[in-house]
């Protein structure tokens, strides 16, 4: 890559302002050194193609280990599904791994095994995701089992039955995990009544419906290939694996492109409220306050990324991380996140503490969203969180995996192919006035909606004046 | 705590004599650590470099050799005080360290096992120079006071409670280490017992660092983008003046052969129950290790395993059960782990995970198990080989706790040479009915009072 040498450049030039400065200056007073900005694919690697039948492809070669990654990603998910039927995709996918083509779900799982590979196939809100890893030598083998996951899988009877009884299962041993719980009953906060209320694998009343006559019927409507994108990276060649590709999926009928789903509601909740899932056995509660947020394709998408990494984010130097865990000791980790969907978002900060002392982070969570919205991060904060938004995207970006994951993402979401390349200087021209707008925009703590779980009668006298309370039993 | 990855360590050589006949089409795969380069310091402190200049990052990652089982009298210090390194220093304010790394686009944490405590930092290539300050500041200056150490027990005891007290994963395998070890320091959890880590006293963690933070007890590996000379220049600057330990010391303590089989019970309110299950094995760098890695993967790697298609297809009693072999620089452990479903009896999984491993002593694998089990280890190797971060791990064990990097090629032949009948010989030898420790985490009849102690 001709990108090293100037690096190295960079390298030796820091050393040196290092050494000249530490007799006054420690190095961490300095200002930083500038970062370049590598190129994030080189051109010659990355191509794009696609079939007659509008199956889109795109080829990440990498020659520096013996693997191959490929898969199929449909731009529809499980917003795609009905309320009375949610879970299907989950299960759709489920099925798709036991049992396709000439193989049964022991056969498929051999096959899959003597390669030393892995098969993964996942429904998530906007995309169902078909993949598989394994090494180069075995590139034909994985490629006929893709083939017959994605287009002949079997939905046999005795495997439905079988999946449907380990789902339920599945979902009645979630309700241990005070996790679990916390996610599903956040989205049920805001989106009661709606699809997006559910989670993605379905509750027991919607799953006990499910069988393989469901899966094949949403398998046929959702599996089209101008709807899907065939992406593959690793130790390839692209023109080789180009005419397989054709060969293997070339004759995959185009169809009619499945609805994507309703748009999610918004504003919401129009007012607080508390829903308190009563777990007595446990000391810690979690907490998580939400509302709604934004949509993947939103404008103004980087600046509220910025403006929640000031709040929360995933790092451990945020306003939150700060005051709840560094100064008060009263967690181990609080985070905060835009989660960005096709019809929309939501906006949510979680953390957990002891449960005595949960109206004191409510208090504290609520304080710190209403100061992000009069004194939002601008000047050296804001700086700050630039760099480390720039920097972790250069992390982010160090496998090409993580790359083609992300060049993936852009095609399911329609947006610009070159927004990689562009990303970091788009971070950079984000201002203080973006932010400023955007705080009081998108952060509503005064009619989020909290969810606790944790003991019902330890919680409600601490919560009182909050706003109404109602408590599920899981 | 986690499961030390030999797997990691010990797969991708293997390709490469698997497929001998293969090695036109399918090039030996290169072993870059072995360009590693290896420098000791007067003062003991090793440094590990190796440039890598594919993406403009860098790993830096300090390997301290002291974890929990080096802890004498409150448990949970090491990780406790792997907290307290970032509670400030001389020059640097308490959470300022993350926080610089943070705004040069980089990120740093760090995480303690019950053999090392290892620091880790990711970030633009520009910013080594940075980091490597910033660490030789906090050996060099650390300065923590009353006030942030009380804060930090809270912060762990926060952290105990999510990882293990309202977990009945984390519940099980708290039970599990304490039953199987009675007289090593393994038996106690990584993140101490409750007790322990509220009384931990400042004068504590200044012991405990003056003791094990020496650089005689310390590997610093550095991988990725960056000049070996100029990194090595500025490490011997800021590391060469800390003072040696003359002594560090270890528990000698040694386990008694277990004699009979040793049961546990734990109580919690549950849907699913958890059923863990422990023989002892061999420590890291035995012999015996890649016949307990190949034994584990035929029982569990995939859904042709034996446990996956008997316990989870066939039978539907678990919604997921497991073997692993873990290995620690002093013991081992080869463990059977099983989330049982609500409609099935834990003592029928108890049965049948036992009737699996009793199967592996009484019978040899077939062929056919034994080439996909290499294969699979092989393959989920090369997988966790793309990362400047996962090779820095990778080096800095192998030297923390090895002594020297293992080359690929020594770890693919040990494991192209494991034969059905090893894999018999090492079942017979460690999974052996005197030596088995079962916990079941079940819900508590209706009446039953909280124990003295619990809270």
């Amino acid at each position: 890559m001709s990108a090293t040498a100037r690096f190295m450049g960079l390298v030796g030039l820091a050393s040196l302002i290092a050494c000249a400065g530490s007799v006054d200056t420690p190095i961490w007073d300095q200002p930083p050194p500038p970062i370049a900005d590598s190129p994030v694919v080189e051109p010659s690697k990355l191509h794009r193609f696609e079939l007659d039948n509008g199956l889109s492809v795109i080829i990440l070669e990498d020659h520096r280990l013996p693997r191959v990654s490929l898969g199929i990603d449909l731009r529809r998910g499980a917003a795609s599904v009905e309320s009375d039927r949610a879970g299907l995709a989950g299960f759709t996918a489920e099925l798709m791994k036991r049992g396709a083509g000439d193989r049964d779900s022991l056969e498929l799982a051999s096959a899959i095994d003597a390669l030393g590979s892995v098969l993964s196939v996942r429904a998530d809100w906007d995309s169902i995701t078909a993949q598989i890893w394994g090494l180069t030598r075995d590139l034909d083998n994985m490629l006929e089992i893709l083939g017959d996951v994605v287009l002949r899988p079997r939905f046999d009877d005795e495997e439905a039955v079988r999946a449907r009884g380990e789902l339920l299962a599945a979902l009645e041993r979630a309700t241990d995990d005070p996790h679990y719980l916390e996610r599903r009953f956040a989205a049920a906060a805001l989106y009661s009544g709606g699809r997006a209320g559910l989670p993605l694998s379905g509750i027991p009343e919607t799953v006990m419906a499910l069988d393989s006559a469901a899966a094949r019927e949403f398998h046929e409507q959702m599996f089209v290939p101008n709807n899907a994108i065939l992406f593959a990276s690793g130790d390839l060649d692209a023109l080789e694996l180009l005419d397989r590709v054709g060969a293997t999926f070339g004759a995959w009928p185009a169809g009619e492109i499945p609805d994507a789903g309703p748009p999610l509601p918004a504003p919401t909740p129009t007012e607080r409220r508390i829903l308190i899932v009563d777990r007595p056995d446990l000391t810690q509660a979690r907490i998580t306050l939400a509302h709604e947020g934004i949509s993947r394709t939103n404008p103004d998408r980087i600046a509220a990324s910025l403006l929640n990494e000031a709040i929360g984010g995933s790092g451990f130097s945020s306003r939150l991380m700060q005051r709840v865990r560094a100064d008060a000791g009263l967690t181990y980790g609080v985070s905060s996140r835009f989660s960005l969907y096709r019809g929309g978002g939501t906006f949510a900060v979680a953390t957990f503490t002891r449960v005595a002392e949960v109206r004191t982070v409510i208090d504290l969570l609520l304080t710190e969203l209403e100061r992000a919205r009069r004194e939002p991060p601008a000047g050296l904060e804001l700086e700050e969180i630039r760099a480390l938004q720039v920097g972790h995207f250069s992390l982010g970006i160090e496998t090409s995996d993580a790359v083609l994951n992300s060049l993936v993402n852009l095609e399911i979401y329609d947006l610009p192919e070159d927004s990689l390349d562009t990303y970091r200087s788009r971070v950079r021209s984000v201002t203080a006035a973006d932010v400023e707008r955007l705080a009081l925009e998108l952060l509503h703590p005064d009619r989020a909606a909290i969810v606790l779980v944790g003991p019902a009668d330890a919680l409600v006298p601490q919560l009182q004046d909050l706003g109404p309370i109602e408590i599920i039993q899981p | 705590m986690r499961t030390r990855n030999r797997l990691v360590s010990s797969t991708i050589a293997f390709a490469a004599l698997l497929c001998a006949a293969e090695a036109l089409a399918n090039p030996a795969i290169d072993d870059s650590a072995l360009r590693t380069r290896q420098t000791k310091l007067d003062n003991g402190l090793t440094v590990l470099t190796l440039e890598d200049h594919t993406t403009p990052v860098v790993a830096f990652q300090m390997w301290v050799r002291v974890g929990s089982s080096d802890e004498a009298r409150v448990t949970g210090l090491a990780h406790l005080f792997e907290h307290m390194m970032f509670r400030g220093s001389k020059n640097i304010p308490p959470e300022k360290h993350g926080q610089i790394i943070q705004s040069r686009g980089g990120r740093t944490n760090a995480y303690t096992t019950s053999d090392m405590t290892v620091y880790t930092t990711e970030i633009p290539s520009e910013a080594l120079p940075l980091v490597i300050a910033l660490e030789a500041e906090r050996l060099a200056n650390l300065d923590i006071s009353e006030e942030t150490l009380v804060s930090e027990r809270e912060v762990v005891l926060e952290e105990r409670r999510m990882r293990t007290e309202d977990q009945p994963g984390g519940r099980a395998r708290e039970a599990l280490y304490a039953l199987t070890f009675q007289a090593l320091p393994y038996r106690w959890p990584v993140i101490g017992w409750r007790s322990d880590v509220a009384n931990t006293t400042i004068e504590d963690c200044r012991e405990f660092f003056s003791t094990f933070y020496v650089p005689n007890n310390i590997v610093i590996a550095i991988v990725g983008d960056f000049d070996a000379d100029a990194a090595l220049e500025q490490v011997r600057e800021s590391f060469g003046d800390l003072a040696p330990a003359l002594e560090i010391p270890r528990h000698v303590t040694e386990e008694p052969r277990q004699s009979g089989v040793r049961r546990a019970q734990v109580h919690f309110e549950l849907h699913a129950p958890v059923l863990a299950t422990a023989w002892h094995a061999p420590p890291a760098g035995h012999p015996d290790a890649e016949a307990l890695d190949v034994a584990s993967e035929i029982l569990s790697g995939g859904r042709s395993s034996r446990i996956y298609r008997r316990l989870i297809h066939e039978e539907q009693i678990a919604l997921s059960a497991y073997s692993v072999y873990s290995e620690f620089a002093g013991a081992g452990i080869f463990g059977t782990y099983a989330s049982v479903r609500p409609d099935a009896n834990i003592d029928r999984v108890e049965a049948s995970l036992l009737e699996e491993i009793t199967r592996l002593r009484d019978e040899p694998v077939t062929a056919e198990e034994l080439e996909k089990a290499k294969r699979q280890i092989e393959v989920s190797m090369i997988h966790q080989l793309t990362t400047n971060s996962s090779i820095a791990g990778r080096i800095g064990y192998d030297v923390t706790i090895l002594g020297a990097i293992r080359p690929l090629e020594d770890r693919l032949a040990a494991i192209q040479a494991v034969d059905a009948d090893d894999v018999q010989r090492v079942a017979r030898a460690y999974l052996v009915d005197a030596g088995r420790n079962v916990v079941h985490v079940v819900s508590p009849p209706a009446s039953t009072e909280p124990g003295p102690g619990e809270s």
